[in-house]
């Protein structure tokens, strides 16, 4: 459904996408994972012909685009990572603006503009302004605004950010139902468990580089050592960290660490390193690898860098 | 600052000569020393002839000199006619016709114009009153007054008599406050004779000439504010969404510059109307042809607020840079003081202002009453300047900062 062959996007000295080739099938919920800057809305804006490629090129629905082409816009609705609504008019309004961008029938658009807040919830608040709305309030109409048209394609440039898990979660189901009715949905973001939940094929990119790309569970499989291992953090842990390190990459998360052992260490040596400092087998835990491992695995880096 | 300076600083001290139209009919040695002391005046510079319709130099004469003030080509003239020594009940006669299209700029001619006269010709109001005199008590009886007072004085004080009779016109009743006679007396000494020509019938002159310039200022701030809400649009995100549905950015340009426009007739619109009913200006009877002016200024300003738009790089950008040019195009171009204060070099500059050419029009329809034909090289001058405006807005939009 969209072929993405050899591209490559420079601003100034920046490479923004170096050589990125994708294919996504129809009906697929495919993700896009990276830290930030690493040329994921680059990616978007040239899949809606916002911006050119310098090098190679991207089909859809077996036509190729190019910048300005109106016509394949049709088919794509995108949801962009800023709220681009606006805030001192109505929710009904911003959808009746953005609705009428389309040319469609004006009873269609109602109906549909009356459907789509009903399924996010926000029919009731619909002729309030939308600086009254909630933060994830304005994120579903930022959402709903992009579909009015019934795209079978939409692009989403993480579409929560900043946004309460509630709301979260509401995103998260009316996007997998918007899927399981048969839209193609591409999906960016730097949250692991929005990629992790969510997508059922993925693609890694840093740097403007495709690192890998495939199912989720064969990424793990292919890439990563089958376990990780968990260490509680406490004053003990913290102090022996720099020695822990020796053993692998070290994710630090808010309550422990997770530890990515590197080729051929072993953990028996871990085992002998923690209990020579008093620190019993209660403090670790061994664990399949999150995605966050394997983004670190793969980069050297953390997705939060 | 700098425009202040110019006007007021410079006031009379020889930068900027003030433009008067003049005719001399007359063949008195008076009339030719007026000419040549404001031929060489700084505070004027003379204006003598006119192009007519085939460019030809031609001479003014009483009829096109006062249709040159009419025209608006100028705003005052002086005249000294031909009997301007003859009438034996007037010292000196002049003439002066004038447009009051800007008070400020008129007050100011004439109070410059009659400094100079005094000032630099003063025989010419005593050889007025003498005039006079002789006028009040008969040709006899006034010499044979300054001979008795002359010798008189000369007993007195011990001056020869001879010497007081030759220019001493001066009589007791002249000193003494009164009578309604004894004013028409100074009054008839030098006859300054103001005629209006242009704007008598109009009920609220002080409004109707100053709502042009300041209906400009206004609609450049709004125009310009509603153009760089691009910015606004494409830090929210608005514009890329635009972007994504099938609209091209010619699209975008087109709906903003038609909303410009609409808000900028609606508010100069509105403006008027209010003047209409609160200050009296007449707009009703020259509508169509105001309503022409409007249209061409609405489009204009919308072409330089897109401009701003297409030049700049952030909002802030686009409004510290907007506010200097209105301020300055406001100054230059005559709101906030008339052009013909300012140097020559400023005036030529203030006629590629659209501040200009919007208030020339507005003042032609409101002050002057003009038909369209009369109008249109203002209308065409500010649809030019709207075009080549929006042509390099387009070119920078293509590789500017906003898309």
């Amino acid at each position: 459904m969209i072929e993405i062959s050899n591209i490559t996007k420079t601003f100034g000295s920046i490479t923004a996408l170096n050589s990125v080739t994708l294919s996504i099938r129809s009906n697929e919920f495919f993700g896009l994972l990276g830290p930030n800057g690493a040329g994921k809305t680059t990616l978007m804006n040239i899949l809606i012909g916002y911006i050119e490629p310098d090098q190679g090129e991207v089909s859809i629905l077996n036509k190729k685009i190019k910048r300005d082409d109106l016509e394949t816009r049709k088919y794509i609705g995108l949801v962009p990572q800023s709220l681009a609504i606006y805030e001192d008019i109505s929710g009904i309004e911003n959808l009746e603006i953005f609705g009428s961008f389309y040319h469609l029938d004006k009873s269609i658009l109602r109906e549909r503009i009356n459907e789509k807040l009903k399924s996010v919830g926000l029919y009731e608040r619909r002729k309030d302004k939308v600086k009254t709305y909630s933060g994830g309030m304005k994120r579903r109409l930022n959402l709903i605004a992009s579909i009015l048209h019934d795209p079978p394609i939409l692009l989403c440039d993480e579409p929560t950010v900043g946004i309460d898990p509630q709301s979260r979660n509401a995103i998260f189901d009316y996007l997998t139902s918007l899927n399981e009715e048969g839209k193609t949905i591409i999906y960016t973001t730097h949250y692991m468990e929005e990629a992790e939940r969510l997508c059922k094929r993925l693609a890694i990119i840093d740097n403007g580089k495709i690192i890998d790309e495939g199912i989720l569970d064969d990424l793990m499989r292919k890439s990563m050592p089958t376990e990780t291992i968990l260490i509680k953090k406490n004053p003990e842990t913290s102090k022996i960290i720099d020695e822990i390190q020796k053993f692998g990459s070290v994710i630090n998360e808010s309550d422990h660490y997770e530890l990515v052992l590197n080729k051929g260490a072993l953990i028996s040596q871990l085992y002998n390193l923690l209990e020579s400092h008093s620190i019993g087998y209660r403090n670790i835990e061994i664990r399949t690898p999150s995605l966050e491992a394997l983004f670190l695995h793969l980069t050297g880096r953390s997705l939060r860098d | 600052m700098f425009i202040w300076g110019l006007v007021f600083g410079n006031m009379g001290s020889g930068n900027q000569k003030l433009h008067l139209a003049f005719l001399n009919s007359s063949q008195s040695e008076v009339a030719k020393k007026i000419e040549r002391t404001l031929d060489t005046t700084k505070a004027f510079k003379l204006v003598k002839s006119f192009k007519d319709d085939k460019g030809r130099l031609v001479k003014f004469d009483l009829l096109s000199i006062q249709e040159y003030v009419k025209k608006g080509s100028i705003s005052a003239a002086l005249v000294i006619p031909e009997d301007a020594d003859k009438d034996p009940k007037v010292g000196f006669k002049l003439k002066f016709y004038y447009d009051p299209k800007n008070d400020m700029e008129m007050q100011i001619i004439q109070g410059v114009l009659q400094k100079t006269i005094m000032s630099e010709i003063p025989d010419l109001f005593f050889q007025g009153m003498k005039k006079q005199s002789l006028n009040y008590l008969g040709a006899d009886s006034g010499k044979a007054f300054n001979n008795e007072i002359a010798a008189v004085i000369g007993k007195y004080y011990k001056i020869d008599p001879e010497w007081l009779k030759m220019e001493t016109p001066l009589n007791d009743s002249l000193a003494t406050t009164g009578t309604q006679r004894q004013k028409e007396y100074f009054q008839n000494a030098l006859k300054f004779e103001q005629i209006q020509l242009v704007g008598k019938d109009i009920p609220n002159p002080w409004a109707t000439r100053g709502v042009g310039g300041w209906a400009m200022m206004f609609l450049l701030f709004a125009l310009t504010g509603s153009a760089t809400s691009l910015f606004d649009e494409k830090k929210s995100g608005v514009v890329l969404r635009i972007l994504a549905a099938p609209i091209s950015r010619s699209d975008i340009l087109w709906s903003k510059y038609i909303f410009n426009v609409s808000l900028g007739l609606i508010q100069l619109t509105i403006l008027f109307i209010a003047g209409s009913l609160l200050y009296r200006i007449e707009i009703l009877s020259n509508f169509f042809n105001l309503f022409l002016v409007i249209t061409a200024s609405a489009i204009a300003c919308t072409a330089f607020g897109m401009f701003l738009a297409a030049v700049s790089k952030t909002t802030a950008q686009a409004s510290g840079f907007g506010t200097f040019l209105i301020l300055a195009m406001s100054s230059i171009g005559g709101a906030w003081f008339p052009v013909s204060l300012m140097p020559d070099f400023v005036q030529t500059i203030s006629k590629v202002t659209i501040v200009y050419w919007s208030m020339e029009g507005f003042q032609q329809v409101l002050w002057r009453s003009a038909s369209i034909s009369e109008i249109l090289p203002n209308l065409g001058i500010l649809c030019g300047m709207a075009f080549v405006i929006s042509l390099i807005s387009l070119w920078q939009f293509k590789k500017g900062h906003v898309f």
